[in-house]
C-alpha cells in the first residue's frame, strides 16, 4: 500500500489557487523532499494531507485512508508543523504528555521521544524560553510519540543551526532507510534537502512542476569545471569543443570537458591553471528555472 | 472520552491561568462577604429597601453562602480561556492533529469545564462556609446545614459555576478570538443580563437568558424590592445553562471549527 498518496488535489484560498491539481505519491522507505519556492502551496498541501484543510478537489490519503478518519492518528502518522503552536508557559514534557494521554500512549514516551531529539535535559522548561530550534525539536519529538511509519515535515529546518540540520538529515534518512518509514519533508531551499532525500516532487504557483528521483532530476543540469587562470584559454576550450562562460575576469566555467580533458589541454597550450573544480550538478540551478524564480533569490539565500 | 476529557484537563493544569482565576475568583468572593458580613442587621435610613438580615438571623448564612455564585464569571472566563488559547497560541493544530474528529475535542472541553467549574464552586465554598459559620458562631448565633435552604444554595452554587465554565467553552467555541470572546462574555455578564434582571419589563425575557438560569438555580427569595421575579424552576435553569453550552457548542461544530487550520 502507498504510504502518502495525492491525487488530483485543489484547493482554493478565495481567489488564490494555492494547490491546482496535484498529484504525487511516497512510498515507505524512501525520502521525499517537497520542494518549491515560498507560497507555491507545499504547506496547503501538507494540511490536506493531514485534514486540516479540506480540499476543493482530490484526494489526500495516508495509508489509503484520510487522516480524519484514522483510529490511531498518531500511530500513523508523525507531523511537523511550523514551530510556534506551543503553549509557552507550557513546559517540554507536560506538552508531550497531553498528547500521549489524548492519544492513549503511555506517558513514558513522553520521555523518551525528548531523549530521541535531544531534549532531555530541557524537559521540565517551559517552551515559551525556547529557541526556534528547540522548538522544531519539540515538534519532531510530538511525532515520534506513537511510532508511526509516515512522517509529513513542512520545512523542520527552519530555525536548526547548522549542527541541528546536520542532525536532522541523519535522523530523516534513518527513519527512512532503517526503520521504513515513509518521509515527506517539504522546503523552499534545495540545499537543504538536497543531501537526504531519494524523491523529489517541485511545486510552483500551486502546480506541480517536476518530479522523480535527485538523479533522474540532476540529469538535466548540465555538469560544468570551474578554470581559473590569467591566461586567454577560453579560445583553446571552445576549439576543443566546449562552450564557456567566463563568469569574471580570470574565471571561466567550462560545459562539455571533463576537468582531465581540460588539464590536458592546459598543459598542450602551456596555460598555468590555479585552480580547476568540478561543479556538481547544477541543482539549485534546475530548481530556480523550474519553479520561475528569479536568479536573484539565490544571491540572497 | 475519558482519555480526551483527561487530556483538556492536563491542559488547563500545566499552565499557570487556572490559579490565578482560582485566586482572583477567591478574592472577589471574600470582598463581597466582608460587606456581607459587616453590614450585617444594617437598616437603611430612608426604610424602602429592607436592609441585610443579621447575622443570628437562618437567612443571613443563606445569603452569604450564595455569594458563591459570583464565581460564575470566573469560571465562565476560565471556560472561554481553555477553549480560545488553543486559536491564540495555535495549539489547536496539534489538537486536531491528535484528534482528529473536531467535535470530539469540543466535547471533551465541555465535560473538562464541567470539572474545573466544580472544583472551582467546592472551593468557593468552603472558603465561604467556612467564614460565614466562623462569624454566625462568634455572633452568637445557632448554625443548621440541613434547616432553611442551605443545601439547595449549595447545590445552586455548585450547578451555576459548572454550568458557567460549559457555556464559557461553547462561547469560546463560537467566537474564536480570544479577547473577542472574554469582552462579549463580560459584556453580557455584566451589562445585558443586568438590564435584563433590574427592569421588571424584561424579566419576562431575562429568565431566559443565562442570567436567568443561574438565578433559578440559586432561587433564593430575598425580596429586591422590585416584586417576586418570575423565574423557572431550578432544574429549568440548570437545563437552560447546559443548553446555551450546547447549543453554542453544536453551532461552532457546525462553523468555526469546521474551518481549514491554516
Amino acid at each position: 500500500m502507498t504510504a502518502i498518496e495525492i491525487r488530483n488535489l485543489a484547493k482554493s484560498f478565495g481567489p488564490v489557487r494555492a494547490v491546482d491539481d496535484v498529484s504525487f505519491t511516497v512510498e515507505a522507505g524512501t525520502v521525499t523532499g517537497y520542494l518549491g519556492p515560498n507560497g507555491a502551496g507545499k504547506t496547503t498541501t501538507l494540511r490536506s494531507l493531514l485534514g486540516l484543510v479540506t480540499p476543493d478537489a482530490g484526494e489526500a490519503l495516508v495509508n489509503g485512508q484520510r487522516y480524519a478518519s484514522l483510529a490511531h492518528p498518531l500511530n500513523e502518522v508523525g507531523a511537523v508543523l511550523e514551530a510556534t503552536s506551543f503553549h509557552p508557559g507550557r513546559t517540554a514534557r507536560n506538552h508531550l504528555r497531553i498528547m500521549c494521554t489524548a492519544a492513549g500512549l503511555p506517558a513514558t514516551r513522553a520521555d523518551e521521544a525528548l531523549e530521541q531529539v535531544g531534549l532531555a535535559d530541557a524537559a521540565g522548561k517551559r517552551v515559551g524560553g525556547f529557541s526556534l530550534g528547540m522548538r522544531q525539536r519539540l515538534a519532531l519529538g510530538g511525532a515520534l510519540l506513537g511510532n508511526p511509519k509516515i512522517y509529513i515535515l513542512d520545512e523542520p529546518a527552519n530555525g536548526l543551526d547548522p549542527a541541528g540540520i546536520q542532525w536532522l538529515r541523519g535522523f530523516l534518512r534513518h527513519l527512512a532507510h532503517d526503520q521504513g518509514a515513509a518521509v515527506l519533508v517539504s522546503s523552499h531551499v534545495l540545499a537543504e534537502v538536497e543531501q537526504t532525500v531519494d524523491n523529489v516532487v517541485i511545486i510552483a504557483k500551486g502546480r506541480l512542476v517536476r518530479q522523480g528521483t535527485l538523479a533522474e532530476l540532476t540529469q538535466n543540469g548540465e555538469s560544468a569545471v570551474r578554470v581559473r587562470t590569467t591566461a586567454d584559454f577560453a579560445p583553446a576550450l571552445e576549439e576543443a569543443g566546449a562552450r564557456v562562460e567566463k563568469v569574471e575576469p580570470g574565471l571561466l566555467r567550462v560545459y562539455g570537458l571533463e576537468a582531465e580533458t581540460i588539464g590536458q589541454l592546459a598543459l598542450d597550450h602551456k596555460v598555468l591553471l590555479t585552480e580547476v573544480a568540478h561543479e556538481r550538478s547544477d541543482l539549485q540551478k534546475v530548481f530556480l528555472e523550474l519553479t520561475g524564480e528569479p536568479v536573484a533569490a539565490e544571491a540572497a539565500q | 472520552m475519558t482519555a480526551l476529557i483527561r487530556a483538556e484537563l492536563q491542559k488547563l493544569f500545566t499552565t499557570r491561568i487556572w490559579w490565578a482565576m482560582l485566586i482572583v475568583m477567591l478574592l472577589l468572593v471574600g470582598l463581597n462577604l466582608f460587606f456581607i458580613i459587616a453590614f450585617a442587621g444594617d437598616t437603611p435610613q430612608n426604610g424602602a429597601a429592607p436592609g441585610l438580615p443579621g447575622l443570628e438571623d437562618p437567612s443571613w448564612l443563606q445569603m452569604a453562602l450564595s455569594v458563591g455564585s459570583s464565581g460564575t464569571i470566573f469560571t465562565m472566563i476560565l471556560g472561554i480561556i481553555m477553549m480560545t488559547s488553543e486559536y491564540r497560541y495555535q495549539t489547536i493544530t496539534g489538537t486536531f492533529l491528535t484528534t482528529p474528529r473536531r467535535g470530539r475535542v469540543i466535547a471533551a472541553k465541555l465535560g473538562a469545564g464541567v470539572l474545573v467549574g466544580l472544583l472551582f464552586a467546592v472551593v468557593a465554598l468552603v472558603v465561604v462556609g467556612v467564614v460565614a459559620v466562623t462569624a454566625v458562631l462568634i455572633a452568637g448565633g445557632e448554625v443548621s446545614f440541613t434547616e432553611s435552604r442551605v443545601p439547595q444554595i449549595a447545590i445552586g452554587v455548585v450547578a451555576s459555576l459548572a454550568l458557567y465554565a460549559m457555556f464559557g467553552i461553547g462561547l469560546g467555541a463560537l467566537i474564536r478570538n480570544q479577547i473577542a470572546a472574554l469582552i462579549g462574555g463580560i459584556v453580557w455578564a455584566y451589562v445585558i443580563e443586568s438590564i435584563f434582571a433590574a427592569i421588571p419589563a424584561l424579566q419576562g425575557v431575562g429568565k431566559w437568558l443565562p442570567g436567568g438560569g443561574t438565578q433559578a438555580l440559586m432561587s433564593i427569595d430575598i425580596d429586591t424590592g422590585l416584586g417576586e421575579s418570575q423565574l423557572l424552576p431550578a432544574w429549568g435553569g440548570a437545563l437552560l445553562l447546559v443548553g446555551y453550552a450546547v447549543l453554542f457548542a453544536v453551532v461552532a461544530n457546525l462553523t468555526t471549527t469546521k474551518r481549514d487550520i491554516t
